[in-house]
This record gives C-alpha cells, structure tokens and sequence, in this order.
C-alpha cells in the first residue's frame, strides 16, 4: 500500500520509513539470534564455553561434542525412533485424513452431515488428559510405538482442509468413475489422490512437523525408554543441566569427561533436533499460508 | 385399514433406507472403521470425565467406583494451593492478553509499512520459524541463553551493569518474564499471520478516499487500517479471555524447575501432577474439568457483551 501512487511522499514518510525497516530488520536478526548462538556454543570446547562470552562465533573450535552426540547409543537410537515415528504417523495420518475428508465431501453420501457433526464436536469438546492417559493404559498402549500414531490419527481440523479441497475437485469425474463401476477405494486411490498432490504436502508437513516436535505424550507413555524419542532425551538433558546447574560451579571441576560438558553437548543435541525443521522449512513455507486460509474461511 | 396403510408405508420407507444403505454400502464400509476410532478415542474420554464425581480407581467402571458429587472440587477450592495457582494462572495470562496480545497487532502493521516486497518476506519467514521448532527446543535455547555462563548473563557483565550473574532461571521472581518473552518469541510472527491476512483484505478503494479527504500515512493506519482489522482484533480477544485459564502448560514442565515452583505452578500443571503423578485421577479431572467450564463460560459472557456493545460476536 506504501507504494500507492495516490500516497504524498513527504520527507518524515521517508525517515519513518527508514526507521522502520531498520527496526524490523534489527528485531528480526534478534530472534534468529539464538539458533546463532546455539549454533556456536555446539561447535565450541565445552570447559571454555563455561567461561561464557560466547556471542556468535565459536572461541575454541572442536566438533567433539557432535562426536559425543553421534557415538552414543541412546541419543542414536532415540534419533531412529524419531524418524520412524515421523515416517509412520505422515504417512498413516495424511492418508486417513485424506479419505475421511473425501469421504465428508461426497455431496450424496447420506452419512456426511452425521461424520461432520461426529468431528466437529471433538473441536469444542475433548476429554482432557487424565481420562485419555487411562484409556491409553486399558488398551495396552504403555511401552509401544502404537501410542504415537494411532491416538492422533485423524483431526478435525485436517477433516476441513482436506474436505474443503477436495469439494472444490469436479465431482463429475467421481460420478463417471462410479457409473463405469469404480470402486469408492478406487476413485479415492486413482482420481481424488493424484488431483490433491498440492494439499496433501501441505498436510503432510504440517502433521510430519508435529510427530517431530512431539515430546509430552513420549514422556507420558514410554516408560521403559524402549521408544524414546530425540525430543524427549533433549528434555531428559535439560532437567539434568537444570538439576546440575542447582549444585553450582564445583559439580562441573568433578565431570567424569574433562572436555564433554552437559551444555555444549545440550547446544549440539538441540542443534540436531532444530536442523530437519529448518531443512524443510523452505520446502512448506510456500504451503502453509494457504492450509491456513482455507482453515480459516471453512472453519 | 388404516393400520395397514400405515404398516405398509413404514416398509416402504425402511426399504429405501435399505436401499439407499446398499448402495452406498462401500462408504458405510469405509466409514465404519473412523467411527469406532473417534467413539474410542474421542468420545470415551468424554465420559472418562465423568470420573471428577466419583472416587474412581482404576481397573473398575466409573460407575461402580463411590459417588461423592462435588467433593473433589470443593477440596480443590478449599486448599490454600488454590490461591496461589490462580493468581499464577491469571498473572501469566494476564501478561499474555496484553503484552503477548498487542505485539502481533503492532508487529504487523508495521509489516506492511514496509515497501520493499523482499524485505518484507524475509522478515516473515524468519519471524514464523520459531513456531515450528518444539517447546523442548525452545526451552533449551532459552536455558543456553540465560544460564550463568549463557549470552545474556556474559553480555551484562561485560557491560558491567551487574557484579555476578542474574540466576534468571532460578529465581521466581523472573519467572513470569521468562515465559512471556519465550512466548513471544515463539509465537509472535505465527500471530501476525492473522492481522496480516486481515489488514490485506481492507478495500484498496478506502485509501485512495483517504488520500483525496487529505490522511497522511499515519491518518490512514489510525482511521482506517485498524478499525478495518477492528472486528478481528476483538474476535481473537474473545478467544484469549475464553483462554484465560489456560496459561501454558508444557512450556512450565520444561521452564520450570522445583525453586520456581511458587511461580509456574497453574491449573494444568496441578491437575498433571495430581491426576498422573500422583495418581489422584478424580482430584485432577475434576481440577480440568472446572477450568473447562469456567472458560466456556467466560467465552460466552464475553462474547454477549461484545455482541450487545460492539454489535460482534464469534458465534
């Protein structure tokens, strides 16, 4: 609107706008700030970073503590659950919300208003945590990889975008399909599916996102540590640097590991954690203005 | 004669609802599997919270468990705790409703001041990133930053504006100030989206009137920017009072330690550690479930007041 002919350019105008893009810029570079931070302190000796004044770059280069990180077992390990969950719980969830919502957009299925109401509710109302924890232990679901995926299947909120776009599709290929004796599975695998690509990604970063970043449900249901993930080792780290950091400076002379201190090997691990979001953030950037819009405007 | 009419009738129509059945029986099918999974998942839990009434131990029916009615919320409501877990609930959201509320609005007007299209995008793109990184992401970020030997605490020193370091993260007192200002940060360019979307959608035409009445570029984000995005800005208020009693929940389970208790401790967190922790799980549920009501309730008071002054209502 700045560039609206109709708008008088006057010399505060240009000051203001001087200032406001340096702000802006400045503000920006603060919040970036602390990956940047992170990023140095994980590549520096871990017994210098304890001195502090580590701003941007690192004093003493070492990349032993990514060696720490990538020799130990745990965090490996965790790092392969991490992924399996995300591949598992993308794939599973991106198609059952991608059926469900082609299954609320066909316009004569007489169960659609009743599957609609049946997960719209569940946006106002849920049962809280306590009453879904015990369900999780009735099923058996304490100490398995099936309490990562199958409890957060589908949404409503995935239902409307994927519902919400698949309406807008031709449903005269559907018909002509169903007339030349497809089967629903059929349209859905074949017409519906390959004409979604666009909205599928979409859904498929954003629930792949979420599986990433998941970490209280891991607390809650992996109690034996056998699907522990990336994120909850990361927590598991904090509440131990925040236990050590309680009994002062001395507990650090008496590390086992005279090079290897908690929050250098904290800054890598949470470096490692951040990298695939930052990966593919370019990649979704585009998509998820319009998964949100069209949220908006359904919903 | 007539019952026979009527009988023949209801054959016919229990015969096209057949009818209409088997023929559309492959989505049925396909439905049938979704339904179990949201009555279990969804729904079950519902009744789940039915167990805020009763003395329940797991293993047995709700039903058969003792019905005590409101005992567990009276306990709740007559324990000191109570006090100290609301003030803490409503000072953080307090924080939240006006510093974490007014941020985004100013952020994006500002946004769209700027004229240059790459600025503005580089801008946007840095500022939602931390959105998509995780609380325990965050929380470690913010623990490198502000630890004794972290970024904040060097940079302070140096500037020589304190001897030793600030225990940011272990005293109580700057609790509340941590939290909004991780807040902030992970939240505030994800905000603006909204105001963004908004404020793009006020007709061109009104400006071009504002240029000819003689508004300078101030006048326009006074008189007609802001009351343009004016009816989002309160529909997003009503939401943020119906949320006031939610005032963060995993950001204190990774914030927080036990010397900061006295200061994160909120509703969720007690119901967490009562319910789960403890295993007190009617004392918990009903502990959610009186948070629940009182923020329906305070959405819908809110939303009746906005509708008899401001003539806007979310639903």
């Amino acid at each position: 609107m700045k560039n609206a002919a109709y708008i008088k350019r006057t010399m505060s105008g240009t000051v203001f706008d001087t200032c406001n893009g340096l702000f802006l810029f400045l503000f920006t570079m603060l919040m970036v700030y602390p990956f940047l931070n992170i990023l140095a302190l994980s590549f520096n000796n871990g017994i210098d970073a304890a001195r502090g004044g580590i701003y941007l770059w690192p004093r003493m280069f070492t990349t032993s503590n990514y060696e720490y990180v990538f020799s130990n077992k745990t965090l490996l390990r965790s790092a392969g659950v991490s992924v399996l969950r995300v591949v598992v719980g993308t794939v599973t969830g991106v198609l059952a919300n991608a059926l469900l919502g082609y299954i609320v957009s066909c316009r004569n299925f007489h169960g659609r208003k009743m599957m609609r109401l049946l997960f719209i509710i569940t946006m106002y109302f849920s049962g809280g945590l306590i009453p879904t924890y015990l369900l999780m232990i009735r099923l058996g679901f304490i100490n398995s990889f099936h309490v990562y995926w199958i409890p957060t299947l589908l949404s409503a909120y995935y239902m409307i975008l994927t519902s919400s776009y698949i309406q807008n599709l031709p449903e005269t290929l559907f018909e002509s399909a169903r007339i030349d004796g497809a089967s629903e599975l059929y349209i859905f695998s074949r017409i519906v599916m390959p004409l979604s690509v666009p909205m599928l990604a979409c859904i498929a970063i954003y629930i792949g996102v979420s599986h990433w970043n998941a970490w209280f449900d891991v607390s809650l249901y992996s109690k034996d540590g056998r699907w522990d993930t990336l994120q909850i080792i990361l927590y598991r780290l904090l509440n131990q640097a925040n236990a050590l950091a309680q009994i002062l400076e001395q507990q650090r002379l008496m590390e086992r590991m005279r090079t290897i201190q908690p929050q250098t090997v904290r800054a890598a691990t949470t470096i490692i954690v951040t990298v695939p979001i930052i990966f593919i953030y370019p990649f979704f950037q585009r998509y998820f203005i319009s998964g949100i819009t069209i949220g908006a405007v359904k919903g | 004669m007539l019952l026979h009419h009527v009988d023949w009738r209801r054959a016919g129509k229990f015969k096209r609802i057949w009818k209409s059945f088997y023929t559309q029986r492959q989505l049925w099918l396909l439905c049938f599997p979704i339904i179990v999974w949201i009555l279990l998942f969804a729904y079950y839990p519902m009744y789940g919270v039915l167990m805020a009434f009763f003395n329940y131990t797991p293993g047995r029916e709700i039903f058969q468990s003792q019905f005590v009615g409101l005992a567990h919320f009276k306990r709740f409501i007559s324990n000191p705790v109570f006090m100290q877990l609301l003030r803490n609930t409503l000072a953080m959201s307090s924080l939240g409703l006006t510093i974490g509320f007014s941020a985004p609005i100013i952020f994006s007007l500002m946004l769209t001041e700027i004229g240059h299209v790459r600025i503005k995008k580089l801008v946007q793109t840095i500022s939602y990133l931390p959105h998509f990184i995780s609380w325990v992401v965050a929380g470690s970020i913010v623990f490198l930053l502000l630890s004794s030997d972290g970024v904040i605490n060097s940079l302070l020193i140096n500037l020589d504006l304190t001897e030793q370091s600030i225990p940011f993260l272990t005293r109580g007192q700057y609790y509340w100030a941590v939290y909004t200002l991780a807040n902030l940060w992970k939240s505030l360019g994800w905000s603006t989206i909204i105001y963004l979307s908004a404020i793009a959608g006020v007709d061109e035409e009104l400006y071009q009137a504002g240029a000819i009445d003689g508004l300078g570029r101030l006048g326009m984000v006074r008189y007609i920017t802001i009351p343009s995005i004016l009816p989002t800005i309160v529909l997003l208020w009503i939401l943020g009072i119906g949320g006031i009693l939610n005032a963060g929940f995993e950001q204190h389970l990774i914030l927080g330690n036990p010397m900061t208790q006295n200061y994160w401790d909120v509703l969720d967190t007690y119901s967490y550690r009562y319910g789960i922790q403890l295993g007190y799980y009617s004392m918990g549920t009903a502990v959610s479930l009186m948070k629940s009501i009182i923020g329906f309730s305070l959405v819908y008071m809110t939303n009746r007041i906005s509708r008899r002054l401001l003539d806007l209502a979310l639903f």
